[in-house]
């Protein structure tokens, strides 16, 4: 159903829905933002209308609040533990396109990854109804058309703001509608982005001896003079679920504390590294292939659907060293297309 | 050439003797260094007209306009009214029609009313830079109704962060913008990528407590400069949006004690730094016992002792609860001449009233 919800009434169906609901958004943070006099728009809990940023991409993506950046995942006392309950208030999550499809990644990686469900991921997306966010078109580093992912029917509700304070809403989810009985109903329901400013060709890898000469192709020894490995792109992608754990003991006591679990990045060095030294991935470049190829060929070629790439460009945007990731596979696909010409394909 | 010029006049007026018989060079304000550049265009004109053709960035970022006949000087400052009225009048609401808050009519076709109060000379800032941490124009924009007209010296420097581009250790009044910053353990990796950035370009109180995985700081010595910040993949710290600064004090070229300036306020605001300049005329005034002379902030310091200065550019200031001042300050002077200070008590330099009759020297 569609409605037409005033800005005074959106802010009072807020106030109800926060009674039995977390609500989750992309908020700006003044002058929190990597330069001085620049703000950061990340996801936190809102409860007004006013605070939700639509019109700008977040910096950094909704998954921190499916998959937050750190969590505890059992306490410890002695040979005793368990693990943490987490909470159960179901979270309402504004997200574009992009950031829902990017739940179809993070599922397949936490709990359809070879037969094996991680129960915090689980129980968390369980918690999460989708308040789909209309795209007003993205900036120019989103190419969310050319990954497919633009567009998506995983939501309980859509929105668009009316630029008067107040917002055009589909409601589909049965226990939503209740909410918005104040409020005059209205034809609405939320377009899709078709085309963005910026494409992408995923590279064609047609077999792995093609794949082999890519991986030790010099394409990526540009990034070792350029790429500072510093994991800003992983912290922003909307996909990325590398993590590690980690033992934090409570104060003095080495018996009492909790396990955690903290995001961590495949362009740190040092990441890759084993027991007794040996690195797999020791360049900068290393580094840059094996996150580009997960992206935009591995993860496909394991489970088959689309890319792990949705094409949100965060990684792109939230870079200091100014590689774009468009380019970035630009540059692969000459690659491969080199390589074949060689192979005389 | 014959002339009969009052030279110290002219200074006053901000025409500087040249080496070349009769030629003077102009310096024009540039607040912060900053204006728009359509008044390059006046520069050209003023040179090519009046001038040699030709002009110097002055290096407290005035522009020199060097080769000016004597005879011309009349024509120049009447062309200057409009970049006079709009820098200074409009753009930083100066006052004009008074000099260290005396009335006085200004000449609007007159030039510049006095030299002692220098360009406030500014680091691009967070405006364009990366590192910095403060729009330091709008800080000079905002200073320089403080300090000007007057004919008492102060050479303000103000830099955008702690690397100090624009030499806020070497004047007489140096401005820092700083960041206190804040930490969000909950969105820290413990890449400890801050850590190396602090110990690499700042002052190595970052480090990453191996038994967390979070950072640990020593907060003494943070200063302010936003390495963190710009370092952090995950915004796990973030610049505290109220904006601080340290004053360096004191600090100076010369012929006779060069000096780096020393820190006089650390964790200031803006408002706090407004107040204290707002008592340097009062200051000044004290100390040369209301008779300006050419002679420089950081010397009147020293004559009245860094105690009686503190006590006067502190009066009526409120300051905020993070700043921390100098108790004392020690500056370490190069002795061109060893024991540069010991000499006949007749020879020292007075501060303060002086008896009817005799001058502050
Ligand atoms: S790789 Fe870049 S564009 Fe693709 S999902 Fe991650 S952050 Fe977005
Ligand atoms: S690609 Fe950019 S954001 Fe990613 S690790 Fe390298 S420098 Fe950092
Ligand atoms: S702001 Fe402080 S903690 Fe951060 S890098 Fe600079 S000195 Fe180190
Ligand atoms: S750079 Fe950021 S994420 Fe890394 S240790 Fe420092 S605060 Fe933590």
């Amino acid at each position: 159903m569609g409605f037409r919800i005033e800005a005074g009434l959106a802010d009072e169906i807020l106030r109800e829905l926060k009674k039995s609901y977390q609500i989750y958004a992309p908020k700006r943070f003044p002058g929190q933002g990597r330069f001085a006099e620049t703000d950061l728009i990340r996801y936190d809990e809102v409860s007004a209308l006013s605070e939700i940023v639509f019109d700008e991409k977040s910096d950094y993506p909704a998954k921190e609040v499916i998959t937050p950046i750190q969590q505890a995942i059992f306490y410890f006392t002695e040979e005793e533990y368990r693990a943490s309950r987490g909470k159960s208030k179901p979270i309402l999550l504004f997200a574009r396109p992009c950031d829902i499809n990017a739940q179809r990644v993070q599922a397949k990686i936490y709990a359809g990854n070879g037969g094996y469900e991680d129960l915090y991921y689980t129980r968390m997306r369980e918690r999460v109804k989708f308040v789909l966010m209309e795209c007003p078109g993205g900036d120019d580093t989103c190419f969310c058309a050319s990954m497919g992912t633009n567009r998506t029917d995983d939501y309980g509700m859509a929105v668009r703001p009316d630029g008067a304070g107040g917002l055009l809403a589909e409601v589909r989810d049965e226990e939503l509608l209740p909410y918005f009985s104040q409020a005059p109903a209205a034809d609405f329901t939320p377009a899709f982005v078709t085309e963005n400013e910026t494409a992408v060709t995923p590279p064609e890898i047609p077999d792995k001896e093609t794949l082999l000469k890519l991986k030790a192709h010099p394409v990526w020894q540009e990034f070792n003079g350029r790429c500072i490995s510093c994991g800003a792109c992983t912290l922003a992608c909307s996909t990325c679920t590398c993590f590690t754990t980690r033992d934090v003991v409570y104060g003095d006591n080495p018996e009492v504390g909790e396990r955690r679990r903290v995001s961590a990045s495949c362009q740190v060095e040092g990441f890759s590294d084993m027991a007794g030294g040996h690195s797999f991935r020791p360049t900068a470049g290393d580094r840059m292939r094996y996150k580009i190829l997960h992206k935009f060929h591995d993860y496909k070629a394991r489970f088959g659907d689309m890319h792990m790439c949705v094409g949100c460009g965060r990684c792109t945007s939230r870079c200091p060293a100014y590689i774009s990731v468009t380019a970035t596979v630009a540059k692969v696909n000459a690659a491969v297309a080199e390589i074949r010409g060689a192979l005389g394909q | 050439m014959n002339h009969d010029i009052n030279i110290k006049k002219l200074r006053l007026n901000c025409f500087r003797q040249s080496k070349e018989d009769g030629k003077f060079m102009l310096q024009m304000r540039v607040p912060g260094g900053f204006v728009e550049a359509k008044y390059l265009s006046m520069i050209r004109h003023i040179s090519e007209t009046w001038g040699d053709g030709n002009f110097h960035f002055g290096t407290r970022q005035t522009f020199d306009i060097c080769g000016i006949p004597y005879e011309n000087i009349p024509a120049v400052n009447a062309y200057l009214k409009d970049y006079i009225e709009e820098v200074d009048e409009q753009l930083c609401q100066v006052n004009m029609d008074q000099v260290a808050g005396v009335p006085a009519e200004w000449d609007r076709r007159g030039g510049y009313p006095t030299i002692g109060a220098r360009n406030i000379s500014a680091c691009i800032g967070d405006y364009h830079c990366i590192c910095g941490n403060i729009n330091t124009f709008a800080l000079a924009r905002r200073l320089e109704k403080l300090i000007f007209p007057s004919h008492y010296h102060i050479k303000i420097n103000i830099s955008g962060c702690p690397n100090d581009c624009n030499k806020a250790h070497l004047c007489d009044f140096g401005i820092i913008g700083c960041a206190k910053i804040d930490y969000h353990p909950e969105r820290c990796i413990g890449c400890g990528l801050c850590a190396k950035m602090c110990e690499h370009g700042a002052t190595r109180v970052l480090s990453l407590n191996e038994k967390n995985g979070k950072i640990d700081k020593d907060p003494c010595c943070c200063v302010g400069c936003g390495e963190c910040v710009k370092a952090c993949p995950a915004g796990a710290w973030t610049r505290n949006p109220k904006q601080f600064y340290k004053v360096i004090l004191g600090g100076r070229t010369g012929r006779q004690t060069p000096r780096t300036g020393k820190m006089f306020l650390n964790w200031a605001t803006e408002d706090v730094i407004a107040g204290v300049l707002g008592n340097w005329q009062k200051f000044s005034a004290w100390v040369m016992d209301y008779k300006p002379e050419y002679l420089h902030g950081g010397h009147l310091i020293d004559r009245a002792g860094y105690k009686k200065f503190k006590e006067i550019i502190l009066e009526g200031v409120e300051l905020n609860p993070e700043c921390l001042v100098a108790e004392d300050i020690f500056w370490h002077e190069t002795e061109y001449r060893s024991n540069f200070n010991v000499k006949p008590l007749s020879a020292h330099h007075t501060a303060g009233p002086q008896p009817e009759g005799t001058h502050a020297h």
